[in-house]
């Protein structure tokens, strides 16, 4: 193995570790959520800062590789395919952080129900298998897989536009639980954000093993797969 | 920008009229070299038989062969390399690999110049003084190997020097770095990447040894010896000097005209040999040492 | 890390001229270490001072101390050169292997030293062209001149034969700089690969290459050393303004 393969495999596998921890605070976020868990939900926000230095590592790791390897061609789509992943993840790690800052918003537990009107639920699901697969198509190189984030993705934005109607119906439910209905609205918002980011990153692995731009001809292509 | 046609025009010319003119020169100078060797083969070529190579002058050097000449020419070529390639060689070692530089080592270049510079009577004087006479070795193969030696040995001084030069510095101190002494890797290393070139020095040294007429004049040939010498203390006959005598101050310089061109055609092809062979070997050491 | 070799205020002069000017520098063992710096900065002077070979070149002066080991080289005694020199291999800017077999040169600093026992000997120069990468590429034609490799070859050639007598430190003159784009590489990778044994310090005017292959950096200018540091933080942020110039190739 030359000494680039052995930085990029380093680099690849800093990546890995850290899709590993943000979908962790994911399901974690879920999790505290679900169970009314506060001591899950400081955990999650405290390890945010666990997935920034993360990023930071990942940006000085690319910020070598350029300055001392001067990649080329597929070496050089993996550092700048691991800089945008890496931003990306790190935003993930944010919206899995602000919705445990929600949950520690809560006076009281989320009614079961609410959870499930809204969708909220389905959404974690979907979210994170999103990131469970993106993470797979990297690490597996398999960009088809990568392919399929695109359609999940439209299941969120239905979820997400949906909600504002959903969240009405559930604050006239339940009156008693405005404020969880409130927060459960900002928590949707917020992940569907997770959609956008995996998305951006399934370009990114496309990019990487394809060397095609897709994120400028999506329109299209997102017509025709229809 | 554009610019002036003249002036590309100009330059063609220009380049037509030099590069015309050396080639015109160097094709002359080939013309030159064939017409003599024409009209020395032309001349020589009838008397060449195998009897004129391996036999005695007779009849006051008008009739028979050369072959006394030929091997004096050899023996006394063989010779002066003998003493001057081991003397030349170290002596080439010690003022490139050894003498610091310095006054000292300028003042032996110089003198090792000037030495080249002298003119080869001046050799035969000397040989005559030194060895035939104070060293007592008579006129003899001995004296006269010794004197056209010291004629090659500025020749072989040099080519050595020159040849150490451009063995690359880094075989040295790569050899040094392993711990080599200077001993070791003047011997391992530097002396074999060296040797192609000093051989062609040598090559070269014999090459002028051997048409030398000047410094075996009172050294060791002999006037008319129609033997083969007996030791290194007798005398002999030589090419060169066979031809000095036969065409200038025999008894009949007209009759032995024709054995006067057989024998200058004899030296030509030993000289020539003697330089094809030169080529031959220095292409296989060469091959053997090749650079990339 | 501990330091391998070091130097404490060296000053070299070549005659009049100030080649090396109070330099300070720990080089770390296990570790490659280039020496960057524009034409005739004294990069290749400082190289040298680690096997003596500025020794060779009269009217050198040399003051400081030059600690390997954490001995004075320059106050040993004569006869223990030749021991220095066999604990540090070098390796030249053009290859230059000597004008004998591929196995003989391997075997040249073992017979140079004396060894004389055949096995070991044979032993040796096989491990040590594994080591250098070159074993697949000759082991049919160990008895062929050295000559007959390709210049890529010549120069791995060169690093086993330096590698044979077990030294601890390799010098390295600009050792790829002769070379093509893949054989550069290969020698490259060499330098990656013989890091875990041999603390290496490298001459290169190639800074890819110094990014590429070293863990620390030294750049010098003028006869002084400018600045010192992993090759990094070198490459992303020199704290010296000369630096900065001199690597983004902004220079004078």
């Amino acid at each position: 193995m030359t000494h680039l393969d052995s930085e990029l495999t380093m680099l690849k596998a800093d990546i890995i570790d850290m899709w590993r921890l943000v979908l962790n605070q994911m399901e974690k976020g879920r999790d505290a959520l679900t169970n009314f868990d506060r001591d899950l939900a400081e955990e999650v926000v405290e390890n945010e800062k666990r997935v920034n230095s993360y990023e930071l590592k990942i940006d000085k790791d690319c910020e070598n590789i350029f300055a001392l390897f001067q990649p080329v061609a597929t070496d050089l789509r993996l550092v700048l395919a691991a800089l945008k992943i890496g931003n990306n993840l790190e935003r993930i790690g944010d919206i899995a952080a602000s919705v445990a800052d929600f949950v520690l918003d809560a006076d009281t537990d989320f009614n079961k129900d609410i959870l499930e009107h809204t969708k909220i639920l389905e959404m974690y699901a979907v979210a994170n298998e999103m990131m469970a697969d993106t993470l797979e198509a990297f690490d597996q190189e398999d960009t088809r897989l990568a392919r399929t984030i695109f359609k999940r993705d439209k299941i969120l934005d239905k979820i997400d536009e949906a909600a504002l109607d959903r969240v009405e119906e559930s604050i006239k439910n339940y009156p008693d639980q405005v404020r969880n209905c409130l927060l459960v609205l900002s928590m949707i918002r917020k992940l569907e954000r997770v959609g956008d980011q995996s998305k951006n990153i399934a370009e990114e692995i496309i990019f990487y093993f394809e060397a095609k731009v897709l994120k400028h001809k999506k329109k299209k292509k997102k017509e025709g797969d229809e | 920008m554009t610019f002036p046609e003249s002036n590309d025009r100009r330059k063609k010319i220009g380049q037509a009229v030099m590069f015309g003119l050396s080639k015109g020169i160097s094709y002359g100078i080939v013309a030159l070299l064939f017409l003599i060797l024409f009209f020395i083969i032309k001349q020589g070529i009838g008397v060449i038989s195998w009897e004129f190579l391996t036999a005695m002058p007779t009849d006051g050097m008008t009739k028979g062969g050369i072959f006394p000449a030929i091997i004096g020419t050899l023996y006394l070529v063989g010779g002066s390399m003998l003493f001057a390639f081991p003397v030349g060689v170290m002596a080439g070692i010690y003022v490139h690999e050894y003498a610091v530089s310095g006054p000292m080592k300028r003042f032996v270049n110089m003198m090792t110049n000037n030495l080249a510079g002298v003119p080869s009577i001046i050799f035969g004087l000397f040989g005559m003084a030194l060895f035939v006479n104070q060293m007592g070795f008579g006129a003899s193969i001995l004296a006269g190997s010794l004197t056209l030696g010291l004629l090659a040995l500025p020749i072989v001084i040099r080519t050595t020097e020159e040849s150490l030069k451009s063995v690359d510095d880094t075989f040295r101190q790569a050899s040094y770095a392993l711990g080599g002494s200077k001993l070791y890797t003047i011997r391992k290393v530097v002396l074999p990447i060296a040797l192609p070139n000093i051989l062609t020095g040598l090559i070269l040294a014999v090459g002028r040894v051997s048409g030398e007429t000047a410094p075996i004049l009172f050294t060791v040939a002999a006037y008319f010896l129609p033997r083969l010498p007996n030791s290194i203390m007798d005398q002999c006959m030589a090419l060169p000097y066979h031809l000095y005598v036969i065409s200038t101050s025999g008894t009949q310089i007209e009759a032995s005209r024709p054995i006067a061109y057989g024998t200058a055609f004899v030296l030509v092809a030993i000289v020539l040999i003697v330089n094809i062979l030169a080529a031959l070997l220095r292409n296989y050491f060469g091959k053997k040492v090749k650079m990339n | 890390m501990s330091n391998k070799i070091e130097t404490i205020d060296v000053n070299l002069h070549y005659g009049d001229f100030h080649a090396l000017k109070d330099i300070s520098l720990g080089i770390p063992e296990n570790s490659v270490t280039a020496l960057i710096g524009p034409s005739g900065c004294g990069k290749s002077t400082y190289l040298r001072l680690f096997n003596r070979m500025n020794d060779l070149i009269p009217e050198t002066r040399i003051t400081g101390k030059v600690l390997l080991d954490g001995e004075n080289i320059y106050k040993i005694k004569a006869n223990k050169i030749d021991a220095l020199r066999r604990n540090v291999g070098m390796v030249f800017q053009k290859p230059n292997p000597f004008p004998k077999s591929i196995f003989e040169n391997v075997a040249y600093g073992l017979r140079v030293n004396g060894i004389t026992d055949k096995s070991f000997i044979e032993g040796q120069v096989e491990k040590t062209l594994h080591q250098a990468a070159l074993w697949d590429e000759v082991k049919d034609k160990l008895k062929k001149s050295a000559f007959e490799l390709s210049g890529g070859q010549q120069q791995r050639l060169c690093i086993a034969r330096a590698l044979a007598i077990e030294p601890s430190i390799i010098l390295m003159d600009e050792p790829a700089s002769a070379l093509d784009p893949i054989s550069t590489g290969k020698i490259e990778d060499l330098i990656f690969e013989l890091k875990a044994q041999y603390t290496i310090v490298i001459v290169t005017h190639n800074m890819q290459q110094a990014g590429r292959v070293s863990d620390y950096t030294g750049f010098f200018y003028l006869g002084s050393l400018i600045e010192f540091g992993k090759t990094r933080k070198i490459f992303t942020n020199p704290s010296k303004q000369e630096t900065e110039n001199y690597i983004s190739g902004r220079f004078g």
